[in-house]
């Protein structure tokens, strides 16, 4: 019959390799059925020839995307914007997820809870639309606000500004993202064994030393495997966000790889050449992620593989 | 007998959940395909339906559908056709449709910049089809193709450029003299805020008469709806803030002074005008938001009267306006200037490159093409032409005196919809115009649906923006010699960037700074084959008439 181990395994849970055959059927047919696609960025892509048919280029689009004057600014603001991103848009689910934790009365806290996923649901171009009434200089609630209550003067441009703009840029994706991205570090709390608490109180442990002790400790491993899946995007810095919140003023801190992939492959219909701008992106974040993976295995003993 | 029955509901659910998956991939491609090809024949006379991607950014249908004109040409041709708008970038959705192979029938867009490189492209990859075969039965499409009937410079770079093979069809190019359209591009201010500020639009000659102008709507600190008065501000993205450029240099490519042409972003001049508009910004003169603004909100400040003087061309304007004017007697837009225009004598006639705006091409998923011939020889017919412009005759116009006169019920209905859907719900300003060949609206009795007022408006600019009349520029543009030069390819990437870099440099934080990011292009363009694209040029034009001026049209 079965001799082989593993195959004896999944036939004895077939049920559950049955639930995760869709995921399984997605990702095969949108991220690995797609990496055929490839080659365009070693081919001069022409519209007759598609993918296999184009004429081979080897790196000559790897080679433009260097000698490019602003490929090093390019590179520096995606990491500089998407490090930020990381460094407190990572911190922030798990401090909602805890504060949403201590929350005593349960309708107070499902309410809280909803709104905070809301922005989530919320595209970019109606956050971005949003942002642009609420902070206007010109008649916007903000300036106004501020210049009622007299902590301005005079009314700030926060948008198309350089000193504002990174704050913007983090703000506004920690608002849309912290609901969302808490989900699983309340999972995480909700999986605590009771009796951990229940231990801590008994040793004299105050609230917040339940959360030093059980509740961190609680959510460690799953706060450094999406750490460690996050390193994948120091990259990637979001494009629907900067492409509409970047603009002529901005563009020196503001322009990053993602947005000049589309502008460029998209808008200029240079297809190879973003290909091969987008593959570097994600041979970066493989080695991103490789690398984050080993330190964490040293350092924590979690890791992705 | 539980666990069994869980497990088969588990898997139904497991199957269930696949299944969704894989229909939610799909994008039922069926009914795309129907409304592709029809099934029918053109020249059977049975019904067929054409797929047509009208590529204007902000074009768009009504809320009827079909239309009392799309059903006119469905009865005349046998052709039913299913429109399809573009939201957003032009360049971007010629590129995505030959990317992804999601290809109308027929496509209909701009002839000039990236659209028109694309559509190359897409003719050069056999991508379209070519009708110089068919060309002998459809002789209203032979005629707006015909050499002598398009720009010398575009034919050879697009319409004739593929030898025998044609695949582009060409229109709204004007057929007479008195068809040619002046869009009257210009700075117009509003006439109750000119005469706030106590200064006659008209005084306004010179680039500090300008800069003091605005200056002073600035200092006036106007407001409305309590919201502060920009002095400068401009349509969707910028649109066209930055014609004041005629004020610093005469046209892209200007003499170096030994006879040969230099790009004017090399220049002086370039670097002035950059400065000057960097100023403005700084000094809170131009509406920063106008480079970054949708459409929606420049027409709500617009609306809101919230702009002193507007950049761009008077239809434009006219409609942007027209509502505030309505509520505000007195605010109309007027024409400021004429402003001195670098390198010109102040006696000569405004350059103006007036020619058609549009090809149409059959795309290689058209399965009917004979139809789509059809379709558009009617189109571009004057039968057709009068249909898209003026609608069905005795229905919406009658012919008094051979000239079409507009029913009174439609003239009222239209002038007083300030939406234009009243208009569009009938079936114009959809997306046909631009299929109708040449251009001969005046020819064929004018447009009559245009109120007494906006004619007088437009006669008025007229008289004061082109007191020496209009040139219509026939001469060599240096910019298409040079798109045909060997280093193009590696440079035009670096000449795609000069709007990007003119806008980054005006909101520089000093002028030292703004010339740097120009500086940092310059090398670029230096590095990626300039030198020798520009030599190109200069050996293929020596004898020839250049463009050296040229006004927006």
């Amino acid at each position: 019959m079965m001799a082989n181990p593993l195959l004896k395994r999944i036939w004895r849970h077939k049920l559950f390799y049955l639930f995760m055959l869709p995921g399984i059927v997605w990702f095969f047919l949108f991220s690995y059925v797609p990496l055929y696609g490839i080659q365009v960025a070693f081919r001069d892509f022409r519209f007759s020839g598609g993918f296999t048919g184009s004429p081979w280029a080897g790196l000559k689009y790897f080679h433009q995307f260097f000698d490019y004057y602003q490929s090093s600014q390019l590179i520096r603001n995606t990491l500089l914007i998407s490090g930020l991103k990381l460094l407190i848009g990572f911190a922030m689910p798990i401090l909602l997820a805890i504060l949403l934790n201590e929350v005593r009365s349960l309708k107070f806290k499902k309410t809280l809870q909803t709104l905070s996923y809301l922005p989530y649901f919320v595209s970019w171009v109606v956050v971005v639309t949003l942002m642009q009434r609420l902070l206007t200089p010109y008649g916007g609630p903000v300036n106004d606000l501020l210049l009622s209550s007299g902590a301005l003067k005079d009314p700030i441009q926060f948008l198309n500004n350089t000193t504002w703009f990174y704050q913007i840029i983090v703000g506004s994706d920690v608002w849309k993202n912290i609901g969302w991205n808490s989900i699983i570090y309340m999972a995480a709390i909700a999986g605590i064994d009771q009796q951990l608490y229940e231990a801590a109180k008994i040793d004299g442990a105050g609230r917040f030393r339940q959360i030093w002790h059980v509740t961190l400790p609680g959510v460690r491993n799953i706060a450094v495997i999406l750490f460690i899946l996050a390193t994948g995007s120091l990259m990637s810095a979001g494009y629907e966000q900067l492409l509409l919140l970047n603009g002529p003023a901005t563009a020196a801190i503001g322009s990053v790889l993602d947005v000049h992939v589309i502008s460029a492959g998209i808008g200029e219909g240079r297809l190879s050449y973003a290909a091969a701008v987008g593959l570097f992106q994600s041979f970066i974040a493989l080695v991103l992620i490789l690398t984050v993976n080993r330190l964490a295995r040293k350092v924590s003993d979690v890791s992705l593989f | 007998m539980r666990n069994k029955r869980s497990k088969a509901a588990a898997a139904l659910l497991a199957a269930a959940m696949m299944g969704g998956t894989l229909i939610g991939c799909s994008n039922g491609g069926g009914n795309d395909a129907a409304a592709g090809n029809g099934g029918g024949d053109g020249g059977s006379g049975k019904e067929v339906t054409l797929k047509i991607l009208h590529n204007w950014n902000g074009s768009g249908t009504g809320d009827v559908d079909p239309t009392p004109v799309a059903k006119a040409i469905e009865e005349k041709t046998g052709v039913k056709v299913k429109m399809d708008y573009t939201k957003g970038s032009e360049v971007e959705k010629v590129n995505q449709i030959f990317a992804t192979q999601d290809l109308p029938d027929i496509y209909t867009g701009p002839a000039w910049g990236g659209e028109l490189d694309g559509i190359i492209k897409a003719a050069k990859e056999d991508q379209l089809v070519d009708i110089s075969g068919k060309l002998d039965k459809y002789p209203n499409l032979a005629k707006a193709i015909a050499k002598e009937n398009v720009p010398p410079a575009l034919y050879d770079k697009a319409i004739g450029a593929f030898g025998d093979k044609k695949y582009m069809m060409y229109q709204n190019q004007p057929s007479t003299d008195k068809d040619a359209m002046d869009w009257l591009y210009g700075f117009y201010v509003r006439k109750d805020i000119a005469e706030k500020v106590g200064i006659d639009p008209q005084s306004v000659k010179t680039k500090d008469d300008m800069y003091n102008f605005l200056k002073k709507i600035k200092d006036a600190g106007l407001k409305e709806s309590g919201m502060p008065v920009f002095p400068l501000g401009g349509f969707s993205n910028g649109w066209a803030v930055g014609i004041g450029n005629t004020m610093f240099y005469g046209s892209d490519y200007v003499d170096k002074g030994d006879g040969t042409l230099e790009h004017v972003f090399f220049t002086k001049p370039y670097e002035e005008y950059t400065l000057y508009y960097r100023k403005l910004i700084s000094e809170g003169l131009l509406d920063p938001e106008t480079f970054t603004q949708t459409d929606p909100i420049a027409q709500e400040k617009i609306k809101q009267g919230r702009i002193a003087v507007l950049a761009a061309h008077l239809p434009a304007i006219i409609d942007a306006s027209k509502n505030y004017v309505k509520a505000h007697p007195g605010s109309d837009y007027v024409p400021v200037g004429p402003l001195e225009r670098a390198g010109a004598e102040p006696d000569r006639p405004v350059d103006l490159g007036i020619q058609g705006n549009n090809v149409t091409v059959i795309t290689k998923a058209c399965k009917n093409v004979d139809a789509a011939l059809k379709l558009l020889d009617f189109l571009a017919s004057d039968e057709g032409f009068k249909l898209v412009r003026y609608g069905v005759e005795g229905v919406h116009y009658d012919m008094v005196d051979g000239k079409p006169v507009a029913k009174q019920e439609f003239f009222d209905k239209f002038a007083s919809d300030t939406t234009g859907k009243a208009k569009k719900n009938e079936g114009f300003s959809i997306g046909y115009e631009d299929m109708t060949g040449q251009d001969r609206l005046n020819s064929l009795g004018g447009d009559i649906w245009a109120d007494q007022d906006r004619i007088a408006k437009m006669d008025n600019a007229r008289k004061i923006l082109r007191p020496n009349g209009i040139s219509v520029i026939s001469a060599y543009n240096p910019g298409d010699v040079m798109a045909k030069s060997p280093q193009w390819e590696a440079l035009k990437p670096s000449m795609d960037k000069i709007g990007d870099v003119w806008k980054e440099a005006i909101f520089a934080k000093s002028d030292d700074a703004a010339l740097k990011v120009i500086g940092a292009l310059r090398d670029q363009m230096n590095k990626t084959g300039y030198p020798d694209a520009i030599k190109y040029v200069n050996d293929n034009l020596k004898g020839k008439e250049v463009v050296k001026l040229a006004m927006p049209n």
